[in-house]
């Protein structure tokens, strides 16, 4: 293997204190030219593709884009960066709320086209129901998973079959399934999350890898995954090469070889992938590339 | 009168950080590593990319910030950069490309000819800084033979020619150097904006041929009191010169963590090669006998090397490239930007390693401090820029 592998946060409300491919750029003062003035258009996409581009020449291994009601929207965040990159996992977060099963996955089979299949999908499935229903979604509770069940459900078998008739509590198809070159691509990697037990019987049933925050009692959840999916490790990272240079936010915290040994330990237990964020996002993706990488290399 | 801010482009890679700027570590100038960039290995193979993925990299960094375009420096260990303009006029979309070149090397013709295509792929994003050859092996290692004085008057020789042709001709002209008869620039080629000229040289004969040819007239970074000087030798030959300088900065938000990015970098330099820097003659080149000057007689550190506030004479020691830059807060470094500006300076040559990351602090942390020449010093405008 080639070690453990890093898939990096694209912001979705602006990186930094000037909220970078988010808020219009800040003008330069007025007696300086500003050289963007009266050229063509730049547009936040400029920055985001900025950063998934120091992901891809950095050798990390994907970007993901979380679903955020109030942010830029992430499946069409991922089809642009997707396309901009030739090796980069591109990971799109969303909830099962936002179109229905056979939408979702025929939106997914031209992403997967334009990617030669590098599409990935993290559904959330425990969003705050306050956001939920400000989307138009009322489903609650436990209903959330068994609709998250239907969805892939529904979404697997028209994208690898044809004549599909499903009749379930949320979704209802007749004669579904994907033809022509839309047909007989890879599905998306699915990504789930949470440790209730609804949680981990549908990872059970539908998910590839499951995505846990960094937390103490790791081990507990890891021993009732299913044997079948792989675990996934999501944390905030502070690195810096000295200690004395390191102030800031908790997470993965540590010296460059601090937080290496730290993904290899976790990585010894058999977690494989890192979701991993900070700010900024460009210059903190290549010093995780340039400084960090390097010592996770051929390990795991 | 507008102040234009250019950031250089590291036309051989750059290191990942000035920590470890004794190892290229971006672009394929140096062997890959498990920390290199363009390439990076992935699986340990090369992953495709090379010093060009970089560049594109950080060309939308510098105009997504505001920047005016960038130098594309050119020497015996680079890239070229006509090449790389020509590849980066497509990938970019305001960043103007100062094509670093030495007339000597290239016909006049085919400069003009090559100009103008380039401006016509990136609608005018063409700017010369023109180069007339610092001396010694180097010059020889790109077969020029031609002695220094000569060559100033060969470069003015040069621009008479490409002036010529540029509007289309016919042009005849017969000198020292060059010979064309009935020369022309074809077509829709003819008669684009010319490109606007940064000269180099800091000798009295690059000073006075600057005079008859250049825009702008451009130095590295010196000592205040000696750019001053050498600002009002090119005034006398010049009726209204405008100056620009080329300036490494390292600005950070606090001056301590500036000079902490020196004090790390400085554990690579060795007293040996700070000793031999300070014997260093420069070959037939002015103005790295110059900077030589400005070094100190001795030193027991690296923060000998500043020579007045916030002026850092060791860079060369760090890094391929020019002895001098600013070092400090981003207050301190906007405040000597200011200083440059209160000299004359209109033009300003930025540059910083890795370019790509430098450009955010610059244009984020320094820039935006600035304050421009006092009679002229207003508040920011807020320009709408398209979301």
């Amino acid at each position: 293997m080639s070690g453990p592998r890093i898939i990096w946060t694209i912001p979705t409300r602006g990186d930094g204190k000037t909220a970078r491919g988010w808020a219009p750029a800040p003008a330069l003062p007025g007696f300086l030219t500003d050289g963007r003035v009266g050229g063509p258009a730049f547009t936040p996409f400029d920055y985001l593709h900025q950063i998934s581009r120091a992901a891809e020449l950095g050798g990390l291994a994907g970007v993901y884009t979380p679903y955020d009601p109030h942010g830029e929207e992430s499946l069409v965040v991922t089809g642009s960066l997707g396309r901009d990159s030739r090796y980069l996992e591109v990971v799109a977060g969303f909830p099962a709320g936002i179109a229905t099963p056979v939408y979702a996955a025929k939106l997914s089979a031209t992403l997967q086209r334009a990617f030669g299949g590098r599409l990935s999908w993290r559904l959330e499935v425990d969003l705050d129901e306050r956001v939920q229903r400000a989307q138009g979604d009322f489903v609650t509770g436990p209903d959330r998973y068994a609709r998250a069940a239907e969805f892939l459900t529904v979404a697997k078998a028209v994208w690898h079959g044809r004549d599909v008739d499903f009749t379930g509590r949320f979704y209802e198809v007749v004669r579904g399934g994907f033809e022509g070159p839309l047909a007989g691509l890879p599905f998306p990697t699915v990504y789930l999350s949470g440790t209730s037990d609804e949680a981990f019987a549908l990872s059970a049933e539908h998910a590839d890898v499951h995505v846990f925050d960094l937390a103490p009692d790791l081990d507990a959840h890891l021993a009732r995954l299913d044997p079948r999916v792989r675990p996934a490790l999501q944390a905030s990272v502070h690195t810096r090469e000295d200690e004395v240079e390191l102030r800031g936010p908790a997470g993965l915290r540590g010296t460059y070889q601090q937080v290496a040994d730290r993904i290899l330990a976790y990585a010894d237990r058999g977690v494989d992938t890192f979701f991993l964020s900070a700010e900024p996002r460009l210059e903190e993706a290549l010093r995780i590339a340039q400084h960090v990488r390097p010592l996770l290399a051929g390990r795991a | 009168m507008s102040i234009d801010i250019w950031w250089r482009i590291g036309m051989a890679g750059d290191p990942g950080s000035l920590r470890t700027a004794h190892r290229q570590s971006r672009g394929d100038w140096a062997p890959a590593g498990p920390d290199s960039i363009t390439p990076g290995l992935r699986g340990g193979e090369p992953d495709g990319y090379g010093l060009l993925d970089y560049l594109v990299e950080t060309a939308k960094a510098a105009e997504g910030l505001g920047f005016h375009g960038g130098l594309l420096p050119s020497f015996a260990g680079t890239d070229d950069p006509w090449a790389v303009a020509a590849a980066l006029a497509r990938e970019t979309k305001t960043y103007k490309f100062m094509i670093a070149f030495q007339p000597g090397f290239l016909n006049p013709v085919q400069a003009a000819r090559m100009t103008a295509s380039l401006h016509r792929a990136s609608a005018g994003r063409v700017a010369y800084n023109i180069i007339t050859g610092g001396g010694g092996p180097p010059q020889l290692w790109w077969g020029d033979k031609v002695a220094h004085d000569d060559r100033y008057a060969r470069t003015s020789e040069f621009l008479d020619v490409l002036r010529g042709v540029w509007d289309g001709g016919p042009f005849d002209f017969d000198g020292r150097f060059y010979r064309v008869e009935g020369a022309g620039l074809p077509g829709p080629l003819a008669g684009l904006p010319f490109p606007e000229v940064f000269f180099s040289g800091s000798s009295p004969a690059a000073i006075a041929a600057a005079g008859r040819h250049a825009d702008n007239y451009l130095s590295w970074l010196e000592p205040f009191d000696a750019l001053r000087a050498k600002f009002d030798a090119v005034r006398a030959h010049s009726a209204a010169p405008r100056f620009a300088v080329r300036v490494d900065v390292l600005a950070r938000p606090t001056a301590e963590e500036a000079w902490g990015e020196i004090e790390r970098g400085w554990r690579h330099v060795r007293p040996e090669a700070v000793r031999a820097q300070l014997s260093r003659d420069g070959g037939d080149s002015f103005g790295v006998r110059r900077a030589v000057g400005f070094q100190p007689e001795s030193f027991t550190g690296y923060r000998d090397f500043e020579v007045e506030p916030n002026v850092f004479a060791g860079l060369a020691l760090m890094r391929p490239g020019p002895a001098f830059g600013l070092v400090g807060s981003y207050e301190q470094v906007a405040e000597r930007l200011d200083g440059l500006i209160d000299l004359g300076v209109e033009s300003f040559i930025l540059a910083g390693g890795p370019h790509l990351e430098e450009a955010y602090h610059v244009a984020e942390g320094v820039l935006p401090l600035l304050r421009g020449r006092p009679g002229e010093r207003a508040p920011a405008e807020s320009v709408t820029l398209s979301a």
